[in-house]
């Protein structure tokens, strides 16, 4: 039988990847975020409707997070800030949860129907929040990809192009300043 | 073979309920024991004046005698509507009174209100609005009994409360694991004194559960188990409850049949049938359980005709015919008509307590205006069960299914 010295605890490992992975798909939603509310009619009054200092966090438990913030005109994207409190939180349980979803291997409804997040704060909120990120799914992939992020692909149009290309360009800006 | 192809095993589920469960003959009798098991002496009764009325809460009352557990308060002035001032106004005598636990007696309304008194009480504040939303609570809650008088909510085994805020005008939506209550206990004397109209409305919105627990999008094999009890039993049960409402092993079937239907759709989730009935309610003031049996079928047909975006919920439509009309129907109908006939089955419950009762059958019976119906599909897009819908709904889609409704 071992001595009780010999049990040693064990230091769990970082999952670096898999974290990296997710903190550039947050960058990617975040400046979406930004870009699809000065750009997009749905998602400006969607978030219209919210009250002022109206913030969202998504976050994995224990690892990434981003956090958006309505102030002032504006829908910013903070980035990875602390904080305690956010009106709508949308937390994925775990690193791989999330990074199978980021990677599109399990679809973001099919995530959500296995339990495999949880949101925290206002249902009335969430609703136009999530309403708000299905139209942020479509400027930033193409149709064939959008499929694994949302129930509905909307039709393709020009506006939607033109509206796609102004999202990649300000999140190229927003990469390099 | 016949029953395999109904399992579903899903690549990934989560269950949970924690909720010990007593059901039968005087059951009342236990709780003394089952709050002394929970370090508990010293209960408020959180009830409504109906109930009490209806001399339900003496039973509870009874059930102590001989025990040393002191019931600290019975508060009995509930109200239909439950309200943060309410909840406020009991936290203070649970206080004022020294109680350590909370017993519920009675329908959604002041079970939710007792779920509400539970959060103010070990939150230590006034202030539910700091609570709202999912997952906002973290502490362990006080010792929680509750007996349904009705058989449909299921909130004895539900992790939801919703309670309203007339200063702010909003209606206030909790969810937390921690709202459970430790103990669920159904007697069928409880149930025994309800009118046939509200067993009949009650019943169906239970059946409302188990339909959309059995489709819905979080369905695993617990909670399909669950819901296919449930819908068994009611199925069976419904019409003798509502014609011979004294008889008590049919409503000891009904209690059961919602409280397993709470279990269901409190882990595989509701959709649209939920989400429109929850808006009808919100901006027309109908009774949960009428609008959850108004528009179950025409909701099932809207999942139906977005078969090809959902061809899975359409299989299970198919699979909801053996427990909602019965094996023998099941086997003789092809598997091609199997969907459209689950909803005539449906309809054909529904019309019977209908000419039993005079249960609604479509929005206009039910005190719903034609122009009301924007007004609902627009509520219905905010409402968080939808975010639980196999598909997409959009405005007008809404819109069509409360027309149909009407």
């Amino acid at each position: 039988m071992k001595a009780v010295s010999d049990y040693k605890e064990i230091v769990p490992g970082k999952k670096w990847f898999s974290t990296l992975v997710t903190r550039i798909f947050f960058f990617f939603i975040g400046m979406g975020m930004q870009t699809a509310y000065r750009i997009d009619p749905d998602v400006r009054k969607e978030v219209d409707s919210w009250p002022e200092t109206f913030s969202f966090r998504m976050a994995v438990v224990g690892g990434p997070s981003m956090i958006m913030l309505k102030k002032a005109g504006s829908f910013q994207y903070l980035g990875e800030k602390e904080v305690f409190y956010a009106d709508v939180e949308m937390w994925w349980k775990n690193i791989t949860f999330a990074y199978l979803v980021m990677t599109g291997r399990i679809s973001v409804p099919n995530a959500v129907y296995h339990n495999r997040q949880f949101v925290r704060g206002s249902l009335i909120y969430t609703m136009s929040v999530i309403r708000v990120l299905n139209v942020v799914q479509t400027l930033l992939l193409p149709n064939f990809l959008a499929r694994f992020y949302i129930k509905e692909v909307p039709k393709l149009t020009f506006k939607k192009l033109i509206n796609r290309a102004i999202t990649y360009f300000n999140i190229s800006y927003g990469a390099i300043k | 073979m016949l029953f395999k192809k109904n399992v579903v095993i899903p690549e990934y589920y989560e269950f949970f309920n924690s909720v010990k469960v007593i059901s039968g003959y005087k059951a009342l009798e236990t709780i003394p024991f089952e709050l002394n098991r929970l370090g508990a002496k010293r209960p408020i009764i959180i009830t409504d004046k109906g109930v009490a009325q209806a001399g339900l809460v003496k039973y509870v009352v009874d059930s102590f005698g001989g025990t040393d557990t002191v019931i600290g308060a019975v508060f009995d002035e509930t109200p239909q509507d439950s309200s943060n001032v309410v909840v406020n106004q009991i936290a203070a005598i649970y206080r004022a009174q020294n109680c350590d636990s909370i017993i519920a007696v009675g329908g959604g309304s002041a079970i939710d209100t007792a779920k509400g008194v539970n959060i103010v009480v070990t939150e230590n504040t006034d202030d539910l609005l700091k609570f709202m939303g999912n997952y906002r609570l973290n502490k362990p809650m006080k010792p929680f009994v509750v007996i349904p008088t009705t058989a449909g909510t299921g909130s004895e085994v539900t992790m939801v409360a919703v309670i309203a805020n007339p200063e702010k005008n909003v209606k206030m939506v909790f969810t937390s694991e921690l709202l459970l209550p430790k103990v669920a206990v159904l007697d069928p004397r409880m149930t025994m004194s309800m009118p046939p109209k509200i067993t009949a409305a009650t019943g169906m919105d239970a059946f409302t559960h188990s339909v959309e627990a059995f489709i819905g999008t979080q369905k695993n094999p617990i909670s399909d188990a669950f819901a296919a009890a449930a819908m068994e039993l009611i199925r069976d049960n419904i019409v003798t409850a509502v014609t011979d409402g004294g008889n008590k092993d049919v409503r000891l079937a009904m209690a059961n049949a919602a409280l397993l239907a709470g279990l269901a759709f409190s882990n595989s989730m509701v959709g649209i049938v939920h989400a429109t009935a929850h808006a009808t309610g919100g901006v027309c003031h109908v009774p949960h359980g009428i609008a959850n049996s108004i528009l179950l079928p025409y909701g099932l047909e809207f999942y139906i005709s977005k078969s090809d975006k959902s061809p899975k919920t359409k299989e299970y439509i198919e699979n909801l015919l053996l427990h909602v009309a019965g094996p023998e129907i099941y086997v003789k109908t092809p598997p091609a008509e199997r969907a459209v006939k689950s909803i005539a089955a449906i309809r054909s419950i529904t019309s019977e307590l209908k000419k039993l009762c005079g249960l609604p059958v479509r929005l206009s019976e039910a005190g719903v205006t034609e122009d009301k119906l924007e007004s609902i599909a627009k509520t219905t897009l905010n409402d968080g069960a939808l975010s639980f819908s196999p598909v997409e709904v959009s405005f007008e889609e809404a819109l069509g299914v409360l027309k149909a409704a009407y």
